[in-house]
């Protein structure tokens, strides 16, 4: 076993080699998964030389068998793989993305996010229209196929709630794993959803689109928060539970919803300490220290935080939605049947934060509205009744120590932008996010903002006093997810 | 607070807006810029950097010259981004050399060193171009590139130190007039009394010139072109703007964070929608990899859209409008308003401070539409 192997692999065996170095891994392995096994957490070096690992934002651009730039955390392990480290601004000149041709699909309703609530949409809607159903991931379930707690409402372990689920998925809806859509594209008579897999290109083209997009993890805003051996809360769960392998042996874990984390580390035989108050994380290639407000000091191998997750709102408002903010957070503004605009549907934690059943329910009742139009019977009253047994989640709204942190230190955004870059801006005057965008260049990284708008949009609310639903969040810009210029380039 | 009265009055706090009022407050004249939303937030927010003097005409070929002048001088004094990294327009047939050879003949003569080049040439300047099927490229090296948000600010900050009033979120909604003289402006937040409005709000302009009730007939209309921005690669990597007509009449050039940046000629509208397209995407990435193949590797991070202000020539509207005293223009830039914008404030300054100005204004006369007296086209990007 390897040093933070959780379990004995039964997968092929294959060796590669890191910086020269060899090391064992399964085949079928993510690589940035492969190397934490070895115990190796810095991957990659951001454009000011900040040393960063695959499991908080940021990208992970390696070189890999020569070739730079290559995403560690989409790519599987091979035997015989050279693996090097790079730095962010580092790209390869020979053309290597070659795109492949075009396929379209047409169907009734293309369904974007294989959670629950793509699941649930996608099982209501498959008896009696046609649907695709597109997953970011390579696996279906969303967030619940991280989890090994018995879920409410299933009565299930959450992984076997989530094959189960699966199971009764009919043989003839399309359903595209490691497909990432790039946005959703009126075209009037139907709804274009192009999709990338690979170095391939798939059009989809259907009548409904429903948003099952889910929620994406909060940032947690402390010294050193890129450094290697950060754990992202469901970057944490992932690795134990789908790759079996430990963030470390003994970790920091910290954030209000440490709780769901440290049950698993329970289940693992994992050592960890609670810090409910960090301030700064420290060590020479990865983290050994964990430092808290009052200056007590821990040593550890890794740090997870987990702080609530809250809707990711791109693919809503690239596809024409509007936003508004409630219970800490922002979502979509949705009318009597769940659309953010005609034709457009929305469910699960894309919509607000509750439990995974709830998630499930909702995508049921979406998929029944669905139905409904189509002239189908369909009883979303069912399901809205049983939704409404679960009162959405409240999220705290932080108070960022912006006094205590050295701002410098705490990076706001996965690109090189500090706290201290745009809490300067902010000072000086400027409060408008489209101005600070600009001016410090958060939010137009890699993730559009994705994990930075909302901090960003705090500051400025715990600078001016402006209430968070006075703060006007810049909209996404298709594509809602990166695509290599390549694969959209064939004609 | 609206200051109750102001000499002259800008409508569009965009690069133009801005840098006429700059000039103006230079030369001790008391000017307010009326901006519906925040200094630099139209098509300046959204516009592609470039700035070039490879006109096909003699008078849009001065004025750039005279703009690359001031382009120079301001950003060394305003301390702001603007490197002459060059424009390389790179060429595919004997038709095409034929036209860039008379193009570069009236650049040469005004003072603007473009030089025919070969493929070879081509490609040391910018290495990871592909030239196999270029056979020649048109190069001037004094053209460049700006942040148009970071030169806006710049331009914004020196104009309010020479004592012009910046008014931003402040709306215009009419003109107070008597027996054709203007006497003030009507905003979203009051009144303010002037006697001189200089319309610089280029895709807005039509709807200004019709509050003011000119009859005169200056047709601009608001098209959508789009820009995508690639993730951020080693400095330096692509220098010059690089234009190619054949592929799709693109632009590229790298920004100063890093970032490939550009466009095509993919025209919408006349709209005043700015949500960007998927057959965008498509074809920018087939034209950018054509061009160069290397960026078949890069991320795309992000597209957006944002206004031409076109008219029938694709040459602005500038001068004097006599049917409403005293009211100017300045709108119009179909696609290269943000290069020319240090000119054209020179040139509206004169206008208004000595009745005349030395550079070819009156190749922009507004009245050349009613006049049916269109200019050659000038040439136009994306």
């Amino acid at each position: 076993m390897r040093p933070l192997d959780l379990t004995e692999k039964s997968d092929k065996k294959v060796k590669i080699y890191f910086e020269g170095k060899e090391l064992e891994a399964y085949e079928g392995e993510k690589l940035s998964v492969a190397l934490l096994a070895n115990e190796v957490y810095w991957l990659t070096t951001s454009t000011e030389g900040r040393k960063r690992g695959a499991f908080t934002f940021g990208p992970v651009p390696m070189k890999v068998n020569g070739v730079r730039g290559v995403d560690a955390r989409k790519t599987r392990v091979t035997e015989g793989m050279k693996v090097e480290r790079q730095s962010y601004p580092e790209f390869h000149e020979e053309p290597v993305i070659e795109g492949k041709e075009t396929t379209q699909f047409v169907v009734d309703v293309a369904v974007i996010g294989g959670g629950p609530a793509g699941i649930g949409a996608t099982l209501e809607l498959q008896e009696d229209l046609t649907v695709a159903l597109i997953e970011e991931k390579g696996w279906l379930g969303g967030d619940m196929w991280l989890k090994s707690s018995k879920q409410e409402g299933f009565n299930e372990r959450a992984r076997k709630a989530v094959e189960e689920l699966t199971r009764n998925i009919k043989e003839d809806v399309r359903v595209f794993l490691g497909a990432s859509a790039l946005g959703v594209f009126d075209k009037g008579e139907y709804f274009l959803v192009p999709v990338v897999k690979e170095s391939s290109l798939i059009e989809i083209m259907a009548k409904r689109v429903v948003l099952a997009t889910g929620a994406v993890d909060s940032i947690m805003l402390f010294e050193n928060n890129d450094m290697p051996g950060i754990f992202r809360r469901d970057f944490a769960l992932e690795v134990m539970n789908v790759w079996e392998v430990a963030p470390g042996w003994n970790v920091a874990v910290t954030g209000s919803r440490a709780e769901e984390v440290i049950q698993e580390l329970e289940r693992w035989g994992i050592d960890y300490v609670y810090i409910p108050n960090v301030k700064r994380a420290e060590g020479e290639e990865k983290v050994e220290k964990v430092v808290d407000m009052n200056g007590n000091e821990y040593k550890v191998d890794a740090l997870i935080f987990a702080d609530g997750r809250r809707p990711d709102i791109n693919p809503i408002t690239q596809a024409g939605g509007k936003i508004t903010f409630r219970r800490g957070y922002y979502g979509p503004i949705i009318d009597e049947k769940h659309r953010i605009r005609e034709g457009i549907y929305v469910a699960g934690s894309a919509v607000s934060i509750k439990s995974h059943y709830a998630n499930y329910l909702e995508g049921r009742l979406v998929g029944a509205y669905i139905l409904r139009e189509f002239g189908f019977d369909a009883e979303p009253c069912i399901y809205e009744e049983k939704l409404k047994e679960y009162e959405p989640e409240s999220l705290p709204i932080p108070r960022i120590p912006l006094e205590k942190f050295n701002l410098e230190d705490v990076q706001i955004c996965g690109c090189d932008v500090s706290l201290k870059k745009v809490d300067d801006v902010i000072r000086r005057g400027i409060t408008d996010l489209q101005i600070i965008k600009r001016l410090t260049h958060l939010a137009m990284g890699y993730c559009q903002g994705r994990y930075c708008l909302f901090n960003g949009a705090l500051v400025v609310s715990q600078r001016t006093g402006k209430k968070l639903g006075e703060i006007d969040l810049p909209v996404a810009r298709s594509p809602i997810k990166n695509v290599r210029m390549g694969v959209l380039a064939r004609r | 607070m609206l200051p109750e009265k102001s000499e002259v009055v800008v409508i569009g706090g965009g690069i133009v807006g801005v840098a006429i009022a700059h000039e103006l407050a230079k030369r001790g004249i008391d000017v307010t810029v009326l901006e519906k939303r925040f200094i630099g937030s139209g098509s300046t927010f959204r516009c592609g950097t470039g700035i070039r003097q490879q006109f096909n005409d003699e008078a849009n070929v001065r004025v750039m010259k005279r703009s690359v002048e001031l382009w120079e001088k301001y950003s060394r004094e305003y301390n702001f981004s603007f490197s002459q990294t060059g424009y390389l327009f790179l060429l595919y047939d004997e038709g095409e050399v034929e036209t860039f050879k008379r193009n570069i003949k009236i650049q040469n003569k005004f003072g603007v060193p473009t030089r025919l080049i070969t493929p070879e040439e081509a490609k040391e300047i910018v290495p990871l171009l592909d030239i196999s099927e270029v056979i020649a490229a048109s190069w001037n090296p004094t053209d460049g590139k700006a942040d148009p948000f970071e030169a806006t600010t710049a331009f914004a900050i020196k104009a309010k130190e020479y004592g012009a009033k910046l008014l931003e979120y402040t709306e215009v909604k009419g003109f107070i007039i008597e027996n054709g003289e203007i006497k003030g402006v009507k905003t979203n937040r009051g009144i303010i009394k002037t006697g001189i409005v200089v319309n610089a709000t280029n895709a807005w302009a039509k709807l200004i010139n019709a509050m003011a009730g000119i009859r005169l007939k200056i047709p601009i209309e608001p098209y959508k072109h789009q820009a995508v921005i690639t993730q951020p690669i080693k400095r330096g990597t692509i220098n010059p703007m690089v234009i190619s007509f054949k592929y799709g009449h693109a632009y590229l050039t790298q920004t100063f964070h890093g970032g490939i940046i550009g466009g095509i000629g993919y025209e919408v509208g006349p709209t005043y929608d700015l949500t960007p397209t998927y057959e965008f995407l498509r074809e920018v990435s087939y034209y950018f990899t054509k061009i160069i193949p290397a960026l078949k590797n890069l991320l795309i991070l992000r597209t957006w859209a944002g206004y031409y202000a076109k008219t029938p020539d694709s040459n602005p509207a500038i001068g004097k409008i006599d049917e409403l005293s005293d009211y100017y223009i300045a709108a119009g830039f179909s696609g290269h308003g943000f290069m020319m914008a240090p000119a054209v404030g020179e040139m509206i300054a004169d206008l208004i401070t000595r009745g005349k100005t030395n550079l070819p204004i009156e190749w922009y006369d507004p009245y050349r539409f009613e006049r049916g007296e269109l200019r050659t086209a000038a040439l136009q990007m994306g």
